[in-house]
């Protein structure tokens, strides 16, 4: 049996448990009424008909809103596309930011320079970021189509296409997100022991099996971080579309994240909006919850 | 507690999507979204639901004696000489006004739903002021759910009559007046004299010789080359109000409408017939390549487009353009129309003082704020006693705007589904420009803005 320490105010264990919970409480206290406090709200909310022009009347409707959800076109192709831009985003952006953190690893001539400058767009405002693109992308005036005119590509429409829009949004995502993650990713190079190189440099590995064998089970723990984090951050995508293409073209960049502010706050329908607001804080969870599950039992 | 409920609760959704990813900026559209409300300042602003104090206000008479009412005012923030208008006229009032004073707050607005965030939340916490201004097209919202009180027993009908219709039709629902504006906003069809010249075509110069559709088309096909379009719908503002403020003319040019006269349903409406030739003739248009889907920013005013269906705010930009230009009419099939709305002001159910409130909103829009407001902004009165009193407004090219504002000027339908009727008519727009299947589209819609109605049928 495990005996409980117990403390007691007149202890000195104890008074010094009682500072530590004072120290919490600024943190606990925002934590209670600006996450805990509305996420409960809205969980209330998601079983009323709370509709922003009437507050006062919020009728209890039970599933309604659930049920509606299951016939909402709007809602699947917006899970749909944001599953879409999640599917894509992980993957590449991981790839570009252990490519980038290897590079910048290296020792060249201005590194500094170079970890700068991928680090930049991180630090840009995201809506900055998507009105520029924005310019960058227009198929008239546009500096990409500039270029890939130089290389005798004929104009693409990017964000007026319904085929090329989200994958725009994509690269410009991966451009503005991959510097973070190379960061991290570099801190994790850095951590693993040079004697591991040395070791496989007798052993006569070739860079490559070096590549495989000593780096990236070097950067396992790291990995399983920003996986999961890059997963919830995409999820998230509300920014890019709501500045660059309204949703649009045909819906094909609505995000769940932008259905849910419109019907919300455009719409007024709050009761809705939360509704599948719980909904999708639920998925979230459940498939943060299975990339640990899996990512651990591989590393068995 | 329950104050501090109610103060929290529009928080909550924001929040509770943060908390379901972990903090997110939220973001303003891009410039130009808003139609109606902004004159020639379409500045991003990035803050949000910032509140500004009016420092001149608070110089004002200080409130004194039993009398003496102090009434709460919300303004929209746009352009700086525009707001500093408001500000002037509000400290106007309380010099002349011994018995009334008005504090007035100036709200941040980026052109997308700050301002309309802001009064959501007010609304909701219940602490809205005596006045705001609101978007034309949101009275009958407000006026549905009870937040707006109608001005009918304040307004004299020699007032009244003074108004353009389309302010009146704007501010009217269910037969009750809710709002009076003091601003107008119309949409010529700008044209590049030197083009025309060379070109050697004849704008036409009053309504009477306004172009129909097939004659716009036959133009815009006749001043497209390698280098330049024929026309600029500024498409580049985004799917947003825009495409509701400036293409649903051409549904009720040619005898559509977007919803039933009682406001009931848009079946038969949204999707009409009617509705549906319009946006095949939008679709022509981009079919035809006369006009671009992503045009640049200043496409008119660099002289890379003839012509161009664009807001009064046009005008203030192309002032520096190295050539002449001028308006027209809008263009129409059946019956010349031409868009119509702008920010109004409404008084709250909540006031303890309408009658005052309504002398504030008088004062608001009377004829020397009307001419003021219209003198700083480029955007046409919305008095005909204003009209008189401007002199430029009887010659070209500012008799064009004159005259739709007063003629053939189109309020926004009034109904309380109004923010997803204008979604669903701006996508559909949007995607007959994509050279999509306008019919089907349509339908979609309709299905939409139905279950929206429904809410307000019990």
């Amino acid at each position: 049996m495990v005996t409980r320490k117990r403390y007691s105010l007149k202890t000195r264990e104890g008074k010094e448990a009682l500072t530590g919970y004072f120290f919490l409480l600024p943190a606990l206290l925002l934590l209670g009424v600006f996450l805990l406090y509305p996420m409960g709200a809205a969980f209330y909310y998601s079983f009323t008909d709370f509709y922003i022009l009437r507050p006062g009347e919020k009728n209890f409707i039970g599933l309604e809103n659930f049920q509606m959800i299951i016939g909402d076109a709007e809602f699947r192709q917006a899970l749909r596309n944001t599953l879409y831009f999640t599917f894509l985003v992980v993957p590449i952006q991981i790839a570009v930011a252990l490519g980038l953190a290897l590079l910048v690893n290296k020792k060249l001539k201005l590194k500094v320079f170079f970890r700068t400058a991928y680090f930049s767009p991180v630090v840009m405002s995201l809506v900055v970021v998507s009105i520029l693109w924005t310019f960058m992308y227009n198929p008239n005036e546009g500096l990409i189509n500039e270029m890939l005119g130089l290389l005798g590509i004929p104009p693409q429409p990017f964000l007026t296409s319904p085929d090329q829009a989200m994958n725009s949004i994509i690269v410009m995502s991966v451009w503005q997100g991959a510097g973070f993650q190379m960061m991290i990713f570099l801190a994790g190079l850095q951590n693993i022991p040079d004697h591991l190189y040395e070791a496989a440099d007798i052993d006569g590995a070739n860079t490559f099996h070096k590549f495989l064998h000593v780096t990236l089970p070097g950067l396992k723990n790291i990995s399983l971080f920003i996986f999961i984090t890059i997963t919830i951050a995409a999820f998230k995508l509300l920014v890019q579309p709501m500045i660059m293409t309204q949703g649009g073209p045909l819906g094909s960049t609505k995000s769940l994240v932008y259905h849910i502010y419109e019907v919300g706050f455009n719409y007024r329908d709050v009761g809705y909006a939360s509704a599948m607001a719980v909904v999708f804080t639920v998925m979230v969870l459940t498939i943060t919850i299975i990339q640990r599950i899996l990512v651990k039992e591989e590393r068995g | 507690m329950k104050r501090m409920f109610k103060t929290l609760a529009p928080l909550t959704l924001s929040v509770a999507i943060m908390a379901a990813c972990g903090g997110e900026e939220s973001g303003g559209e891009t410039s130009g979204s808003d139609a109606s409300g902004n004159s020639n300042n379409n500045a991003d602003s990035g803050e949000q639901g910032d509140v500004v104090e009016t420092g001149e206000a608070e110089q004002g008479v200080e409130a004194t004696g039993d009398e003496s009412v102090t009434l709460d005012m919300w303004i929209h923030q746009t352009g700086e000489d525009e707001t500093d208008f408001y500000i002037k006229r509000i400290d106007e009032f309380n010099e002349v006004n011994d018995d009334i004073y008005v504090n007035a707050e100036i709200i941040i607005d980026d052109g997308a739903s700050s301002y309309s965030d802001s009064v959501n939340a007010a609304l909701v916490a219940g602490n809205l002021p005596d006045i705001l201004a609101l978007d034309g097209p949101y009275v009958a919202s407000f006026a549905e759910a009870d937040i707006i009180t109608s001005v009918d027993e304040y307004i004299t009908d020699e007032d009244r009559e003074d108004f353009v219709d389309s302010i009146i039709q704007q501010g009217t629902y269910n037969g009750e007046l809710f709002s009076l504006g003091a601003m107008e906003a119309s949409v010529p069809l700008y044209y590049n004299k030197d083009i025309f010249e060379e070109e050697g075509i004849a704008a036409p110069a009053s309504i009477e010789e306004a172009w129909t559709w097939d004659e716009f088309l036959e133009v815009a096909q006749q001043l497209t080359t390698e280098d330049r379009y024929g026309l600029n719908l500024f498409m580049n503002y985004g799917v947003g109000e825009w495409l509701t403020f400036m293409g649903a003319p051409f549904v009720w040019s040619n005898n559509g409408e977007l919803i039933s006269e009682d406001g009931t349903t848009v079946d038969g409406y949204l999707n009409s017939p009617e509705t549906v030739e319009s946006l095949e003739f939008v679709k022509t248009l981009f079919e035809e390549e006369v006009v671009s889907l992503t045009p640049g920013e200043m496409q008119f005013e660099e002289g890379n487009a003839a012509m161009a269906l664009g807001g009064p705010w046009i005008a203030v930009s192309a002032e520096d353009a190295d050539f002449e230009w001028g308006m027209m009419p809008y263009p129409y099939k059946e019956v010349p129309k031409s868009p119509s709305g702008s920010m109004a002001y409404g008084i709250t159910t909540l006031s303890e003082h309408p009658e005052e409130a309504f002398e504030v909103m008088a004062w608001m829009t009377n004829e020397e704020s009307t001419i003021g407001l219209s003198e700083v902004t480029g955007m046409p009165p919305a008095r005909h006693s204003a009209f008189e009193a401007m002199d430029h407004y009887d010659e070209l090219p500012w008799s064009v705007m004159r005259d739709q504002v007063t003629e053939t000027a189109h309020a926004r339908p009034q109904t309380p589904a109004y923010p997803v009727l204008t979604d669903a008519f701006a996508q559909a727009f949007h995607a007959a420009a994509l050279g999509e299947d306008v019919e089907e589209i349509l339908n979609q819609q309709v299905d939409r803005v139905e279950r929206e109605l429904r809410r307000f049928q019990d």
